[in-house]
């Protein structure tokens, strides 16, 4: 369904996008995974066409992007990482005018927006201002709208920043009910969980590049990642110093440290010798089992949140 | 375009408050405006006054007279025929014309009526008030000089007729002396035999001060509101929604265009409803005016509403917006005539003004309301055509610049 050949994308000197390749086959969902300024959002903006890659190709749904975009653009919903709502308007009138801009109208304009307003269960608050919804309620309108021309492919660029635990829920259900009904997505995210939750294949992106792809288990075979134990302190220990004795992937972050391993419990007794001996005093260890945080954690060296 | 359209007309009126500051600001500016330049009159400074003459005569007194009147400071006379200096006049290029007809040199002579006139714009009789000042101080001393002359040498010839010339010379001296003590001859001399008579070129009972309220003040505002939609392009930026509109299936063009048509639409309301309250409240006549009005309206919307995109095509934020705007719009409404009326100001001044489009649609209120001009009149619909072509020169911009400046940073 979608095809990405080699895209690079420079605003002026920094080059945000530095040759990008995947291909989503049809009613996949794909994961974009990767840290703020990573380069995920840049080339969601390329797919949406809102602006052409300096090189390389996109095709969706075997159409190169090119000229005469009027086609693919009716194939795409695009949910941005904005509430892009008017807030004035009620939901109800959001959800209209973004559907006749699709050329949908009429009656099954009307249809649409009611079946998506008892899909996103707000209904019965259709006639209420966008203002007076909380977060959560904005983002499910957010995905609402982009459905109302009944999309092959949905872009959903980062749906669920600055909503709550409960919220987010819903829409992850919504998601996996439209991916279960055959649409193709893209989700990107700097949420790990959400992309293990939600994607059926995860491209790791990390300064312009993806750095590794594939299913979950793909990408814990590729990274060699076990279990990362996760050590509390009450003090900010030394990376440097924990990572030479430790021999091992070290990553402090103020008073926590992350340490990849591949058998927990034979080096949990070594780690706490080696906090104590350098002064360190712990609070909590935890182990967790091999997950998308040690394989980014292990392949670029860093934490998804830095 | 159309769905933007109605979106955007719909967006402004859900905001209640900013409709009701939209229609009722300028009405409180118009009112207050006409009231303070009602009382408009004095001029300051060193700032020449054109006039026109028109010389039928063409003898040696009216060049003296002309001459005269070329050195005065304050005055810059341009000689042309009758015809040209009329039409100039009418056209508001120029404030006066004072035409010397054929038999000036003869009734100078002969100490008759002089055949003389001054034809002015009525839309710029402030202006004549003052030139009137120097105009008739210097004539008075030259015409009146020349008069006065061959009245004392007629009165003496005919009292003391066959005197010897020595007696002759005295007793025209003694006649020049007591002519100038003699207040009752002068009086004759000035309010009779050289009376100019000045007419305006087109009557109107319409009040000049309320038009260049109405003119001034409402192209103002007009752009004031103008650009403040004109920021709502960038305040859809910063929400996403013009994101999410380049990703449908709409073009730039559907956007700009609908977004330029309802500024044009909203700004058409304003002027007629602030039309409106000037002949309910002040009692400008408009009904008979109401198709060229109509026009103009559309030509000044067309081109505030094109300025008010061009802004928001070129600047990167509201907050930039807000600041460049309020300067841009101030300096034009300052050199265009909307604050002070564009005759008090320099000449330079009132040149550069042309660069506005408050000159052009106050100038074109003026015609219509002023200086009664027909709908048909080259000079008004000059005008008319100026305002277009600004707003397809900023339309254009605008449309060009969008893609790049704007659609860039979504």
């Amino acid at each position: 369904m979608i095809e990405v050949k080699n895209i690079t994308k420079s605003y002026g000197k920094t080059q945000a996008v530095r040759g990008i390749s995947f291909s989503i086959k049809d009613g996949e969902c794909y994961g974009l995974l990767g840290p703020n300024g990573a380069g995920k959002s840049t080339t969601i903006n390329m797919l949406s066409m809102l602006f052409p890659p300096d090189s390389g190709d996109i095709a969706i749904g075997g159409i190169p992007i090119g000229k005469t975009n009027t086609e693919i653009k009716n194939m795409l919903g695009i949910v941005p990482q904005e509430i892009a709502l008017y807030e004035k308007f009620s939901a109800w009138e959001n959800i209209l005018f973004w559907g006749s801009i699709y050329g949908v109208t009429g009656k099954a304009l009307h249809d649409k927006a009611e079946s998506l307003l008892k899909w996103v269960g707000l209904y019965d608050r259709r006639k209420d201002a966008i203002t007076e919804y909380s977060g959560g309620m904005k983002r499910r309108i957010n995905i609402a709208c982009a459905l109302l021309h009944s999309p092959k492919v949905l872009l959903l660029d980062e749906p669920t920043v600055g909503v709550d635990p409960q919220s987010r829920n819903l829409i992850f259900e919504l998601i996996q009910q439209l991916n279960k009904d055959g649409m193709t997505i893209i989700y990107t995210t700097h949420y790990m969980e959400e992309a293990e939750k939600l994607c059926n294949r995860i491209g790791i992106i990390d300064t312009g590049l993806i750095i590794a792809q594939g299913t979950l288990d793909e990408l814990k075979t590729q990274s060699q990642v076990n279990d990362m134990i996760i050590v509390d302190c009450t003090n900010t220990p030394d990376e440097k110093l924990l990572a030479e004795k430790l021999k091992t992937t070290v990553v402090v972050n103020e008073n926590r440290v992350s340490i990849l391993s591949n058998d927990s419990k034979k080096d949990l007794t070594h780690i706490v010798t080696v906090c104590t001996d350098a002064g360190y005093e712990i609070n909590r260890i935890d182990i967790q089992k091999g997950n998308l945080e040690g394989v980014f954690l292990k392949m670029t060296g860093k934490q998804l949140r830095d | 375009m159309f769905k933007i359209l109605q979106k955007e007309l719909k967006s402004f009126f859900k905001d209640r408050r900013a409709v009701m500051l939209g229609i009722l600001m300028p009405i409180i500016l118009i009112t207050v405006f006409s009231m303070a330049f009602g009382g408009v009159g004095n001029k300051g400074g060193d700032n020449k006054i054109s006039i026109l003459v028109s010389d039928e005569d063409k003898s040696a007194t009216t060049k003296m007279v002309i001459d005269g009147l070329d050195s005065v400071k304050a005055l810059q006379i341009f000689t042309t025929s009758t015809d040209s200096a009329l039409t100039l006049v009418k056209g508001g290029k120029y404030p006066a014309a004072l035409i010397f007809h054929k038999g000036f040199s003869d009734s100078v002579k002969d100490i008759k009526h002089l055949p003389w006139e001054l034809k002015y714009d009525a839309a710029q009789s402030i202006e004549m008030g003052m030139m009137q000042q120097y105009l008739m101080q210097n004539l008075f001393s030259t015409v009146g000089k020349m008069m006065t002359e061959k009245m004392v040498l007629r009165n003496t010839r005919k009292q003391f007729a066959g005197m010897d010339s020595m007696s002759m010379l005295m007793a025209t001296l003694q006649m020049k002396k007591s002519l100038k003590t003699n207040s009752a001859d002068m009086d004759d001399l000035q309010k009779n035999i050289m009376k100019l008579e000045s007419t305006p070129i087109e009557k109107t009972k319409d009040n000049q001060g309320l038009i260049q309220a109405m003119g001034g003040t409402a192209v103002m505002m007009l752009l004031f509101s103008l650009t403040a939609m004109g920021g709502r392009l960038l305040e859809e930026k910063e929400s996403g929604t013009l994101k999410r509109l380049l990703c449908s299936p709409l073009t730039s063009r559907d956007i700009l265009g609908g977004k330029m048509l309802s500024s044009m639409i909203f700004a058409t309301c304003q002027l007629l409803i602030m039309l409106s309250y000037s002949s309910l409240a002040f009692g400008l006549i408009i009904l008979p005016k109401i198709v060229p009005a109509f026009l103009l309206i559309v030509a000044t919307a067309f081109a505030c509403s094109a300025f008010g995109m061009f802004l928001a095509s070129i600047i990167k934020s509201r907050e930039q917006l807000q600041g460049t705007s309020t300067l841009c719009i101030l300096i034009m409404s300052a050199i265009g005539g909307s604050m002070v009326p564009s005759f008090l100001m320099p000449t330079w001044m009132q040149q550069v003004g042309h660069f506005s489009i408050n000159y052009w649609s106050i100038q074109g209120f003026y015609d219509i309301f002023w200086r009664q001009l027909p709908m048909s009149d080259p000079i008004f619909l000059g005008r008319v055509a100026v305002l277009t072509a600004m707003g397809l020169v900023f339309s254009i911009t605008s449309f060009s610049l969008f893609r790049r400046n704007v659609a860039s940073m979504a």
